[in-house]
């Protein structure tokens, strides 16, 4: 018995210390944004905020610009997501339930291009959309984003799509309905969660890019919030409170995106690579 | 990563040929083609996007790499072709080679690092009681979540070296002596170490998460028929556990090795490849080169060198996903 005892000590205790060093920079975040000023630039740290206070976010949130680049993420990140949905529910939908030449083609193009290296096509992007004039323009990003979510958006889609029985159209269908009528009334409801989960992961993806949001926006009030963040040094000096302050309100929200479709994040690697 | 919740079945009839068997033998109507011809038009917007909006700048990131192309050129709008030359000059140049294989070093180092800890954090969930699973999965989804901007913010004020809680917390075990006012920033390999453990951070839960959904996806049967056969848990472990999970294992290195081999955001926001250029890789050397230095023709060669480097695990890698997935 034992030994057996000694080794539940040690796994607990080893879970303790992984569980701390998880969660540990996240809440060094949460707790250097609620502390007093003074608590903040200490040599023995102050592990609690208290008493709590919110002067660091409202230094965040009254920085010069800060409407706008909460303005500029909320847009770009919306419109992306909207964008790569229309489309690729399209794409989604015939690839998953019509066969046709080319099928098999279209899939493999949507897998090379999810695999693209966009960190590398910086270059020519930033010369197209120069050539384009819009360098320093919204609608840059929105259309960079919508390029580099619309892959992922077709995959994920097409799968939910597949997992919906046909005969459940085609019932709706011989009861008189149309096509459209059937898609709408049949497959939509059933394609919610799926489609919940995929603008997400997009929403995502676009409110965190960093890279092409600063090379391509040049003027300041066309920043987003990330460009905003990286350049804190600047931004902030070295109000760490505030910097911290401003690091919350951005990631909040992503935070609670991500608790929601977490389940659904894991199995699309997973699918079909152990062996049964 | 992908969202993918259901599993591909109910593959039916193709509803947009529910005609299929009735459709005259010879002389297909132009009714008909029109109608075949209907599939492809819910493709075309994704195909403009992939096609012109994705597959004109790649093959522009080539044709440029052929060209002297600066701002001069770029704003004459003329073409000079110069063959090879920029690739050339990239070769000849010492920092390209210190770059590159700085960026194999940073890669292999931080995928080892990733899928160890990886890993043993995926048994350490199975050992784990109930509620000590829940909080480590708390934890792991967090440093998930948390943005890559984010966390090399908060790195930064962790590791700060005056008032870094990681400064202190060296000092106050006293077995590694006194790192008080100690600068992480101040050489290159100390640099690296935070930005690997930073991406550490944040790629573990991923792999972690996805080797124990598929420790939990092997069939049970398979235990319990070792079981009956007398197998330890040893035995059952590296004869059974093990093999299943190779494939999957495989899968989650290609993928770790692809995002740390092109990682921008966590080194950029760090040190921007400070200090004195010691922890630049090949992506921050093709945006220095090209965006901050105008140098677009020689950049563009950069970047078709990363492309080709990527390749080499990426083909194979397709391979291997169009092979297990049948239905493509």
């Amino acid at each position: 018995v034992k030994p057996r005892r000694l080794r539940r000590i040690a796994v607990n205790a080893i879970g303790l210390v992984t569980i701390i060093a998880f969660a540990f920079p996240v809440y060094w975040m949460a707790s250097t944004a609620f502390k007093q000023p003074g608590d903040i630039q200490t040599y023995v740290p102050k592990f609690v905020p208290f008493p709590p206070t919110l002067d660091n976010f409202t230094t965040a949130v009254t920085r010069p610009h800060f409407p706008d680049y909460l303005r500029n993420s909320l847009v770009i990140s919306i419109s992306t997501v909207v964008l790569a949905l229309v489309v690729g529910l399209l794409a989604a939908m015939a690839v998953a339930r019509a066969r046709f030449r080319g099928r098999r083609s279209f899939l493999l193009l949507v897998v090379v291009a999810q695999m693209a290296p966009f960190e590398a096509l910086l270059i020519p992007m930033y010369l197209v959309l120069r050539q384009a004039n819009l360098l320093n323009q919204i609608p840059a990003l929105i259309l960079t984003y919508f390029i580099f979510t619309l892959p992922f958006t077709i995959w994920a889609l097409r799968g939910f799509i597949a997992g919906i029985p046909v005969d459940l159209e085609e019932a709706a269908m011989v009861d008189g309905a149309n096509r459209f009528q059937a898609f709408w009334h049949v497959v939509l409801p059933l394609l919610a969660p799926g489609l919940v989960a995929t603008s997400i992961f997009a929403f995502i993806t676009a409110w965190n890019e960093f890279l092409y949001a600063y090379v391509l926006m040049r003027d300041t009030a066309n920043f987003t919030l990330p460009v905003w963040l990286a350049t804190f040094r600047t931004a902030f000096g070295t109000d760490w409170g505030g910097t911290m302050a401003a690091s919350t309100l951005f990631t909040l929200p992503v935070l609670v995106f991500f608790l929601l479709i977490q389940n659904r994040m894991v199995g699309g690697v997973t699918a079909g690579a152990v062996k049964g | 990563m992908m969202v993918e919740g259901q599993a591909e079945t109910g593959i039916g009839p193709a509803i947009a040929t529910p005609r299929r068997g009735g459709a005259p033998a010879h002389g297909r109507s132009a009714v008909a083609r029109a109608r075949r011809l209907l599939h492809y038009l819910p493709l075309l917007p994704s195909l403009f996007a992939f096609l012109v909006l994705l597959g004109y700048p790649v093959l522009l990131a080539v044709v440029i790499s052929f060209q002297r192309m600066g701002l001069r050129e770029l704003v004459q709008r003329t073409t000079v072709w110069i063959g090879l030359e920029n690739y050339a000059s990239i070769l000849a140049d010492p920092t390209f080679w210190a770059v590159a294989i700085r960026t194999l070093a940073f890669t292999a180092f931080n995928v080892a690092l990733t899928m160890i800890l990886g890993t043993l954090v995926a048994l350490l969930l199975g050992a784990l009681g109930r509620w000590m699973r829940l909080a480590l999965s708390i934890s792991l989804i967090l440093a998930w979540a948390t943005p890559a901007l984010t966390a090399s913010v908060i790195f930064q004020w962790l590791f700060d070296s005056k008032f870094g809680v990681v400064n202190w917390a060296l000092t106050s075990v006293g077995i590694f002596g006194d790192y008080t006012n100690h600068s992480w920033f101040a050489t290159g390999l100390s640099t690296f170490a935070v930005i690997s453990l930073l991406i550490a951070w944040q790629a573990i839960p991923f792999v972690a998460f996805s080797l124990r959904a598929g420790i939990l996806s092997v069939p049970t049967e398979q235990y319990e028929a070792a079981r009956v056969d007398g197998a330890t848990d040893r035995a059952i472990f590296r004869r059974i556990t093990v093999p299943s999970l190779l494939p999957l294992f495989m899968i989650l290195t290609v993928l770790s090795a692809i995002w740390d081999f092109k990682v921008f955001t966590q080194i950029w926001t760090v040190r921007q490849g400070g200090p004195a250029g010691e922890t630049v890789t090949l992506a921050i050397y093709a945006y220095l080169k090209g965006i901050a230095g105008a140098q677009y023709g020689l950049a563009s060669a950069v970047a078709v060198v990363m492309v080709v480097l990527l390749a080499l695990v990426l083909i194979p890698y397709i391979r291997t996903m169009l092979r297990t997935q049948e239905d493509l």
